[in-house]
């Protein structure tokens, strides 16, 4: 079966710095994937190209094969910037987006985005107002806007209280089940040996290890580590 | 005799006094009634005056000319600012013959102002002058001069309570 | 798509009173102006026609120098603020982008424009050239305000920073407009010749001294002061498109 995701050799360097370096994975079509790394390996730099914000130097990538004209039409992207007009209502701001995604229906569907997310209450407040996890729930609503086939998550509970990452999980959960493929970059790493089916690890831009927690296990030749110690013994080396 | 002396006394002085020569220059030179002269800044007024040949030869290319001063400040005002035409050249007065000169003005700034009008002849080093005279000219107090005051007012009113009102309903839509 | 920022950015400069202040104050100034040449003693020797020049050198200045301010942060606020990730992650092309943050500011002026007409009407009644000051201030001020926005957007895309973008477009404002205020004893050497020929600034105010004290409406009495104009606003948007293409191939983010 063809991945959803197909990466090759991704190079990229900023100046002298080489963030990615020959960097190739697959993702499978509803694979809920766990992408790791230590603070700069990579992995904002790798969602970027794969998302179109930033060209690679080397190496290609298709995603849901290479037919489709604009692959933005079916990503839904929750980036590590989260910057809002603080003017804006949450109301406002998913409609201006469900504009330019030429969305029918924008304030039904935007109503749906919000209690989604558990914003209805404040559907017509300023987003200026807003605490760090109202904008995290409102960054996720406007990632399911056009209701993606491919999700990237960039720390996305980040900031969260307890409660609200729970929410959030289950939201994803959720949405895998609707056969959402899901890219999960973060470093809390039980949510993502609970969430995720297959992790991918890099470190200074290259690709460390991947596969199911339990193929990991195996890989460093202990079956009872954790993700952590997983990821702390591949990273360290 | 006392009586017919005051009736030719009275007659003279009533008759405006033709232009006086002096000993040196030939010619005589004296403003019009004063009288008409104060006004208010903003009116265009004309002086007259009256230019005489004294002497029995005609003179030639003879300039005449206004010269200005602000009693206030003791300084000669640039009269182009005032629109009056520099000056008026006539080409020939005959012996004896009596000119009238004119001049249009537009009172600029008030004050209390002095008015000579001079005159030279070609070949004469001497200028004539008219005696000094002294008018005055008021103040024009106009608020809405080409009813600009609503517009000055009005404008910035008018897009400030645009501006509370859009404001006012944008407060009452968000929360 | 471009009609959707566009839009966004219209209500952004309602709803936070940035462009609506700066639409009052530019009154107040108009107000003040136009009130003191009318009834300033001294001001009422300048004959109607200057005061009419007078009058819209300011309007299209004040244009300008409001222009240039929003300008200088409409496309780096994007990115200082950022918001321009989530924009490009949309469907919406670097151009929808660039088009509707244009037509933002080119609305903006046409709204200072509007705010200047009663100002030109109450000031040019009783000449014969109240509509020929109102359609060349119009003209002249758009052409100038267009090349102007395009080089301020270059400047955003190469600065990628609003205060630097900002700076350097008020310096360059000033440096155009300063000379242009010069007597035209000062260009009478060839140097100032030739400055007064390329600066757009010095076009526009000397078309309008053309049009208002000289009395030459007609556009094709206007050509020589028009075409430098419209040369100035070409060689932006072709600067502009550079600076757009070293943008792009950058990319959006830049990992400093």
């Amino acid at each position: 079966m063809n991945p959803i995701i197909h990466a090759v050799n991704l190079t990229k360097s900023y100046g002298n710095k080489k963030a990615l370096d020959g960097l190739s994975f697959d993702i499978a079509a509803g694979e809920f994937l766990g992408f790791l790394g230590p603070n700069g390996a990579g992995k904002t730099t790798t969602i970027r190209i794969l998302t179109g914000i930033i060209k690679t130097d080397e190496g290609h990538f298709t995603i849901d094969g290479p037919d489709l004209p604009d692959k933005r039409q079916i990503l839904g992207v929750m980036p590590e910037s989260r910057g809002f007009y603080p003017w804006m209502t949450p109301m406002e701001y998913l409609g201006f987006f469900a504009d330019l995604y030429r969305i029918p229906g924008k304030e039904q569907a935007t109503d749906i985005l919000l209690s989604q997310v558990g914003l209805s209450a404040q559907r017509n407040s300023r987003i200026g107002t807003f605490s760090r996890g109202m904008k995290q729930r409102l960054s996720l609503a406007r990632a399911l806007c056009n209701k993606p086939k491919i999700l990237f998550l960039d720390e996305p509970t980040l900031g969260l209280d307890p409660q609200g990452q729970e929410d959030i999980q289950n939201l994803f959960t959720k949405l895998h089940q609707q056969g959402i493929t899901i890219f999960l970059s973060s470093h809390l790493l039980d949510e993502v040996a609970q969430l995720c089916s297959r992790v991918v690890i890099i470190h200074h831009g290259r690709l460390v290890a991947q596969g199911s927690l339990a193929e990991l296990q195996v890989q460093i030749g202990s079956q009872n580590s954790t993700l952590k110690d997983i990821f702390l013994t591949l990273t360290k080396a | 005799m006392v009586l017919i002396w005051v009736c030719l006394h009275v007659v003279a002085n009533s008759v405006e006094a033709e232009p006086q020569a002096s000993d040196k220059s030939p010619l005589a030179v004296q403003i019009g009634s004063t009288r008409s002269l104060n006004g208010t800044a903003g009116d265009y007024v004309t002086i007259t005056a009256q230019i005489r040949n004294t002497t029995s030869r005609p003179i030639d290319k003879v300039t005449t000319y206004l010269s200005l001063a602000d009693e206030e400040t003791k300084l000669p005002v640039d009269l182009e600012d005032w629109s009056a035409e520099k000056g008026l050249f006539i080409e020939t007065i005959d012996a004896g013959q009596t000119l009238p000169l004119q001049w249009k003005i537009h009172f600029v700034k008030p004050g209390a102002y002095s008015l000579i009008v001079v005159a030279e002849a070609a070949g004469n080093d001497v200028p004539q002058t008219s005696t000094i005279t002294r008018f005055y000219v008021k103040p024009k107090h106009n608020l809405n001069p080409g009813h600009v005051l609503p517009v000055a007012l009005g404008m910035p009113v008018v897009l400030l309570f645009i501006m509370v009102i859009v404001t006012y309903k944008r407060n009452s839509k968000v929360a | 798509m471009f009609r959707y920022i566009w839009i966004k950015e219209m209500k952004g400069e309602l709803f936070t009173w940035k462009s609506t202040l700066w639409l009052i104050i530019s009154s107040l100034l108009l107000s003040f102006t136009s009130y003191s040449f009318l009834t300033n003693k001294e001001l009422c020797l300048l004959d109607q026609t200057e005061m009419l020049w007078l009058l819209g050198e300011i309007i299209v200045g004040t244009g300008l120098l409001i222009v240039a301010i929003d300008a200088s942060s409409t496309v780096t606020g994007e990115l200082e603020n950022e918001t321009v990730e989530s924009l490009f992650l949309s469907p919406m092309t670097l151009c929808d982008f660039v088009l509707g943050k244009f037509l933002a500011c080119l609305t903006l002026w046409g709204f200072i424009f509007i705010v200047s007409v009663p100002y030109m009407l109450v000031t040019s009644a009783g000449s014969r050239l109240g509509s020929a000051f109102i359609s060349y201030v119009f003209l002249l001020g758009t052409l100038v305000v267009i090349g102007f926005i395009l080089l301020v957007f270059t400047l955003s895309f190469l600065y990628r920073s609003s205060k630097n973008t900002l700076t350097t477009s008020l310096i360059i404002l000033m440096a155009l407009a300063v000379p242009a205020v010069f007597s035209s004893t000062l260009k009478n050497n060839p140097f100032g010749w030739l400055l007064s020929k390329v600066n757009p600034v010095d076009n526009a105010f000397s078309a309008l001294d053309n049009v208002l004290v000289d009395g030459q409406t007609a556009l094709s009495q206007n050509w020589p002061f028009l075409l430098p104009l419209l040369i100035f606003c070409l060689l932006m948007l072709a600067f502009m498109a550079y600076s757009v293409r070293c943008f792009s191939s950058e990319g959006i983010i830049r990992n400093e």
